[in-house]
């Protein structure tokens, strides 16, 4: 259990690398702009991922146990989707505002 | 931030209307540049036009009797938005739906013209989802006062009982300041991000592969004009609902 969530982290970690290479070194030290936010991506996009799964896990058991009320159902998931998306994109904004 | 080249319609827009651009400027205070076209202005003006062509050439074609493909085309939208403006306002809903509509054909369209190469998407650049954040903010506050007058739509501020008001203020008007800005990031940072992403994929691999993401962008554009359309008919249901 605890090595899933270790290897989850690390996961995450590689992926938000992208994000490094908008940051430039000032004259003298490491750009610390640029490592802050590859870590803030990471758990923005790292927590919204389990959000939008519990999400998505809620609605197809719920569609699965009534089938009748699956478009109401849908349009709940689609809506709480977008907004927890939003979420991780206002720390990509907020990436994109403040990294060199 | 944005540092494109220049699109090629903004160029013909710089290179033989600049007077007219820098009237606007002059309009609002700004001072004269040489090259006074932005590129998400022409494309917002493009749309503007397509879309009016495209109304001005629906309208001597509607018909009771033998609807054609476009009537079609454009009673499911209608219906579409008719139906979504009862569901989220409740009946008064469809009083409104010539602003829920538009904004969603807009914002679509806008959405959707950067996908052609040579145009690019308006909504992604700041000012324009934040002009239709601004828009909705102020649409709403006046509809709502419009439906219930001035002292009754303030009072909703106060929250349910009287004595709650001193807190409950501070955090209704938080809370109605956020959401233009929720309204202009959400739609800004999705145009923006799937541009991006095409981009880098670009770089990565192979000529076509990166088709796939402006399959998802298609995608993406559809579901947030769709939101923005959804959320600003839970604000104007808000803000008109406490009739009953």
């Amino acid at each position: 259990m605890k090595v899933k969530w270790i290897l989850l982290a690390l996961v995450l970690f590689v992926f938000a690398t992208p994000t490094f290479a908008q940051g430039a070194a000032p004259a003298g030290g490491t750009n610390w702009v640029a490592i802050t936010s590859g870590f803030a991506m990471a758990i923005a996009s790292g927590l919204c991922g389990l959000a939008q799964a519990k999400a998505v896990a809620a609605a197809a058991e719920g569609m699965g146990r009534n089938p009748g009320a699956a478009a109401s159902i849908r349009f709940a998931l689609l809506l709480g989707l977008v907004l927890i998306e939003s979420l991780a994109l206002y720390t990509l904004v907020i990436i994109f505002v403040k990294v060199v | 931030m944005h540092h494109h080249r220049e699109l090629w319609l903004t160029k013909l827009f710089n290179d033989y209307l600049p007077g007219l651009g820098n009237a606007f400027l002059k309009l609002v205070g700004m001072p004269a540049e040489p090259r006074p076209w932005e590129g998400f202005i022409v494309m917002q003006l493009l749309v503007v036009l397509i879309l009016v062509a495209l109304f001005a050439f629906l309208r001597p074609r509607l018909s009771m009797d033998r609807p054609g493909k476009l009537q079609h085309v454009f009673e499911l939208i209608h219906e579409f938005v008719y139906n979504e403006s009862e569901g989220a306002v409740g009946h008064t809903g469809p009083h409104y739906i010539a602003f829920f509509g538009t904004l969603f054909v807009f914002i679509l369209s806008c959405n959707l013209i950067g996908l052609i190469p040579g145009f690019e998407s308006p909504t992604m650049i700041p000012p324009v989802p934040a002009g239709c954040a601004i828009a909705v903010f102020l649409y709403y506050n006046l509809v709502g006062i419009q439906a219930q007058g001035i002292l009754k739509y303030l009072g909703q501020f106060a929250g349910p009982m009287i004595f709650l008001a001193p807190l409950m203020i501070p955090i209704e008007i938080i809370s109605h300041m956020a959401r233009p800005l929720s309204l202009t990031v959400r739609l800004y940072a999705n145009m923006y991000a799937g541009e991006q992403v095409t981009l880098v994929f670009l770089t990565l691999t192979y000529f076509a592969v990166p088709a796939l993401f402006m399959g998802l962008h298609v995608f993406v554009s559809f579901l947030q004009a769709y939101i923005f359309m959804l959320l600003t008919m839970m604000y104007v249901g808000g803000a008109v609902s406490h009739e009953h």
